[in-house]
Order: C-alpha cells, then sequence, then structure tokens
C-alpha cells in the first residue's frame, strides 16, 4: 500500500511544491480538507507556526502519525509538536524533505 | 554780553574742553579706572542708582559754593579758574556718571549672558553637568535635576558615587557596577554607556568626557544623562518587523528554491539561454536566502536569543574550510588567497558561529579585493589564545569610518561608490557572536590599501 502523506501547509505554491515532492517519492499526498482520518495518514508535513497546521494537530491529539514540520520559525520558537520525528526550516531542500520522509518510512 | 553771560560761557567752554579730555580718557581702560575710584564710593553708599545721583548732585552742590563764594568775593579766585574748577567738578561727576553707565551696562550684559546659557543648558532634554576632576558638580542642569530625582539618585556626593548608588536598580547590576568602577578608573576617557532601570522598561544613556580646562584652571568632565526609552522601542519595533518580514520572506523562498532544484533534472533539455536564465535565478536565490538569513541572525543576536554550544574548537580546520568555500570567487576575481598558520591552540567556542564568523570576513575581504589582491588569513598563537587576522589589499575604509564599520547596516563609502552589494550586516554579526565568545575584534585599514580585521579568542585550557 502505498505511504500517504498529509500535506498542511498554507502557502499554495509551497503546497505544490511539497505535493510534487512526495509524489516523486512514490507516496501519496492527501490535505486536510479530504476529512483524513488516522487511519488514512501515514504521516504528516506541516508547518506548525500557521492555523492549518495547528488544526490537524488538534484533529489527530495523542494519536498523531510522525509528524515532519517544516516552519518559517527555527525549533527555538517553540511550535514544534510532540509527535515531531523531524523540524525543518524553509526554505529547506527538497532532498532534505525528501530523506526526512524516507526516514519516517524506512525507505 | 554781560559779566554773568561772559562767565556762564567761560564755564561752558571749559566744561566742553575738559569733557571732551574726560572723553578721550575714558576711552582707556587707566581712565576708566579712575573713573570708577571716584565714582566708587558714592556707590559704595548710596547704592548704584543713588550713588550717580549723588555724585552729579555733590559735583553741583560744590560748584554753586564756590559759584556763590566768588560772587561774594570771599575767595579770590579769577573767572577762568572758577571756570576750571567747576568745570572739573561738573566733568568729574559726568564721568562718574558715564562710568557708572558703562558698569551698570557691562553688568546686564553678563547677567544677559548667564540667563541665555542657563537657559540653553534648561531647555535641552538631556541632564548635563560639569564636574571636577573628583567628579564634584560644578554646574548642573534643570533637566538633570529633574532625572536625578526621577531615578532616587543620591543628592550628594560625587558623580562616580551617585552613579554606582544606582547599581542595585539596574537590570545587569555587575555589568553595570563593573563598568561605572572602569570609568572611574580612566579618567581621561570618553564613554557612552546604556542602562535599563529594572521594572520601569526606561533606558538611559549616559555620555561622559573628560573636559580639558574649566574656568579657575581645573581639568573637569562633563556628563551627560538622556532617556533613550522611545529610541529602544522603536529598535525593537524594527527589529520585530525585520523578523516577521523574514520570516515570511522563508516561504515564497522554499517554493522558488524547490521548484528550481525540480527544474535541475529538466536542466539538460533547456538551451543555452535558458540554462543561463537558470544560473541567474539559482545565484540570486542563494543571495536572497543569505540575506533572509543574515537579517534572521541579527534579529537573534539583538534579542539575546543566541545561545552557544561550547566545544574545543580547531579554528585552523575552519578557517580551511572558509578558504576552500571562498577561493572559486577569489580565483574568478584573479585575488590571491593563502593560510599562514603556525599550528594554534583549540579554542573552547561554537564551531558553527566561529565558521560563520570566518566565512564572514574572508568572503568580504575578497569581495572587497581587485584583481591581482592578495587576502591572507593568518592564525597564530597569542598568549592563552589565539590570533586570527584577515588581511586583504583591497580598496580599504576611510579612516572616519572606522568607528562605525562594526555597526549593523552600515557600508563603508568607498564599498557603496563601487556599488559593490552587501548589506552592511557581515562585521556587525562577527562582533556579535566574537565578543559571545568572549573574545574581541578589531579593524584597522587604510583607504586604497588594504584592511586587516583581527580576532582574539581564548584558549580551551
Amino acid at each position: 500500500m502505498i505511504p500517504r502523506v498529509l500535506i498542511a501547509e498554507p502557502n499554495d505554491d509551497v503546497r505544490a511544491l511539497l505535493e510534487l515532492t512526495v509524489q516523486r517519492l512514490g507516496y501519496e499526498a492527501v490535505y486536510p480538507e479530504e476529512r483524513t482520518g488516522r487511519d488514512d495518514v501515514d504521516a504528516i508535513l506541516l508547518e506548525p507556526a500557521c492555523a492549518v497546521g495547528r488544526s490537524v494537530l488538534r484533529r489527530f491529539g495523542d494519536n498523531a502519525p510522525p509528524v515532519i514540520c517544516l516552519s518559517i520559525y527555527p525549533r527555538e520558537e517553540g511550535f514544534e509538536p510532540s509527535a515531531s520525528v523531524a523540524y525543518l526550516v524553509k526554505p529547506a531542500s527538497t532532498a532534505a524533505i525528501g530523506d526526512a520522509l524516507r526516514t519516517v518510512f524506512g525507505d | 554780553m554781560s559779566f554773568a553771560h561772559r562767565r556762564y560761557f567761560v564755564a561752558s567752554v571749559a566744561v566742553a574742553g575738559i569733557a571732551a579730555t574726560w572723553g578721550v580718557m575714558l576711552a582707556f581702560s587707566w581712565s576708566s579706572k579712575l573713573g570708577i575710584v571716584t565714582f566708587a564710593p558714592w556707590v559704595a553708599l548710596l547704592g548704584f542708582d543713588l550713588g550717580v545721583a549723588g555724585g552729579i548732585g555733590g559735583a553741583s552742590l560744590v560748584m554753586a559754593v564756590y559759584l556763590t563764594a566768588t560772587h561774594y568775593d570771599s575767595v579770590k579766585l579769577d573767572e577762568t579758574q572758577i571756570a576750571v574748577r567747576a568745570g572739573s567738578l561738573v566733568v568729574l561727576a559726568m564721568g562718574s556718571a558715564l562710568v557708572g553707565r558703562r558698569l551698570k551696562a557691562s553688568e546686564e550684559a553678563h547677567r544677559g549672558v548667564a540667563l541665555l546659557q542657563s537657559a540653553l543648558i534648561d531647555a535641552t532634554l538631556d541632564g548635563i553637568c560639569l564636574t571636577d576632576a573628583e567628579g564634584n558638580i560644578l554646574i548642573s542642569n534643570r533637566p538633570l535635576r529633574r532625572l536625578v530625582g526621577e531615578l532616587g539618585m543620591p543628592t550628594h556626593g560625587t558623580v562616580p558615587e551617585r552613579l554606582l548608588a544606582l547599581s542595585g536598580s539596574i537590570t545587569e547590576p555587575e555589568r553595570y557596577r563593573a563598568r561605572m568602577l572602569e570609568l572611574a578608573h580612566e579618567p581621561g576617557a570618553a564613554s557612552t554607556d546604556e542602562f535599563e532601570i529594572a521594572g520601569t522598561g526606561r533606558v538611559f544613556r549616559g555620555y561622559t568626557a573628560p573636559v580639558p580646562e574649566v574656568p579657575g584652571g581645573l581639568r573637569g568632565r562633563i556628563w551627560t544623562l538622556r532617556e533613550v526609552t522611545a529610541d529602544r522601542e522603536l529598535d525593537r519595533m524594527r527589529d520585530a518587523f525585520v523578523a516577521t518580514v523574514s520570516h515570511e520572506l522563508r516561504t515564497p523562498l522554499t517554493s522558488i528554491s524547490g521548484f528550481l532544484e525540480m527544474m535541475q533534472d529538466e536542466e539538460a533539455g533547456l538551451g543555452t539561454s535558458g540554462r543561463q536564465y537558470l544560473e541567474v535565478i539559482r545565484r540570486s536565490t542563494t543571495r536572497l536566502h543569505a540575506l533572509v538569513e543574515d537579517l534572521l541572525l541579527m534579529a537573534q543576536i539583538e534579542a539575546k536569543r543566541i545561545e552557544l554550544t561550547l566545544a574545543p574548537v580547531d579554528v585552523q580546520a575552519i578557517a580551511k574550510r572558509s578558504i576552500e568555500s571562498a577561493r572559486p570567487a577569489a580565483t574568478e576575481k584573479g585575488v590571491t588567497l593563502e593560510l599562514v598558520t603556525d599550528h594554534p591552540p583549540e579554542v573552547l567556542a561554537d564551531g558553527t558561529r566561529i565558521a560563520q564568523v570566518i566565512d564572514n570576513l574572508v568572503s568580504n575581504a575578497v569581495k572587497f579585493t581587485n584583481e591581482g589582491g592578495r587576502v591572507t588569513v593568518s592564525i597564530e598563537g597569542d598568549g592563552d589564545g589565539l590570533r586570527l587576522t584577515v588581511a586583504d589589499t583591497g580598496i580599504g575604509i576611510p579612516r572616519d569610518e572606522h568607528g562605525q564599520i562594526f555597526s549593523r547596516f552600515f557600508r563603508a563609502s568607498t564599498a557603496t561608490r563601487q556599488a559593490i552589494p552587501g548589506t552592511g550586516l557581515g562585521l556587525a554579526i562577527s562582533r556579535a557572536l566574537v565578543e559571545q565568545h568572549g573574545g574581541t575584534i578589531t579593524l584597522t585599514s587604510r583607504e586604497g590599501e588594504g584592511t586587516n580585521v583581527t580576532v582574539s579568542l581564548r584558549a580551551t585550557r
């Protein structure tokens, strides 16, 4: 089964970039508005310093899958959620994002 | 002409002649003193205005006695003698009156100047005082007296003593105390310091400098105190704005650099022009990214939010990496880049931050050195630490700009004249990072000849 990555990013262009990156790695990109539940998502790629990112984290609560943060703020700003397995600061390279996803899925 | 008329005519001529003589005499300082001496007893007895009137009245009375005495022939004087004596007395009185007027005018002029000076120093927003060499206040202005009251500063003692007494109210009392003690031991130094009053958010900037000579032949000191709370608040707002904008710039940078990476896979399919355009976009993106990172780092430094991860660091190895990363740019410009080292000791430092400092210095040196020039990075042991110097043979910095060169956003006129790109953040960031390590950074430069920047760091042992 193809791993599904929920993308929670407020900027359309960055979201398109992340979708392309996820798809190039062979994963499936899904979005918060698709009302996906825990069983439908294998990882989350999100901007923790935005409303959509916080909303997704609230929705999953303690049951969140591994979270990869891609933020405009450094880690010290305190936006990193407890389920975070990687924290990247924008503009992170697509290679770095790919590495983080592959680590989550053990590829 | 009757006898009486002739007498008054002669007397008038005599008065006019002697008055003219007195006028000439009064034009010289020694005759003024004579006038003062003549006038002084009257003024001493009757005060200034009455003294003048008394001088005139007394002289007139004496003249009347003389004239009356002559009329009754009780004093044997001829008309000329009477005229000369009467005239002398009148002129004496007039002279006294003139001297009195001159004294009064001089006194009023002095009082006017003193009032103007007082109005001038009282009208400024800054607290100002002049002290003797020991710090005893000789004169102070109204704003200073008001600030002393507001800050709860003691009203007695020397200025250094009063400033030290404030230590307990300052946000960083130890640093403040050390600075004040340092100041007390450097009587010849000028100094500008800022301090914040704990719990109030009020920030003050104090300035002091020696005054070579104050009236009385003393050596003294001027002290000024200015509240800069509003300035610091504006700084904070500006920093917050810059930080917000810089963070927001990271979002479009992510899509630009991300899609650039995607395009690299398809670069082979582009024509020559397309590949050139792509290279321009890549280069500009890299510069924009560096600018954003510098702005954010500066904001972090200003907010004192940089935390160092200290460990023994091999500065020589870091310098080698910096030189290698700057070599392509140096080679392209025809600038020789070399490292000279004598195996210095390791230092306790944050390797990433020290690398940032050296990268900044080396890239600056290459950027500001023209074709055929040389950039030398030398590292040597220095007592209990090491000294790293980046020396170039570049365009240099005018002498009068050395004091500002480590200020953020400041750019040397030699760089702006030649339209060499830059933000004016590199040296400001370097100084902040070096000082956070407890080290020092200094610069010497000569316009048209080159620049040396030296960083001193302490060793681990």
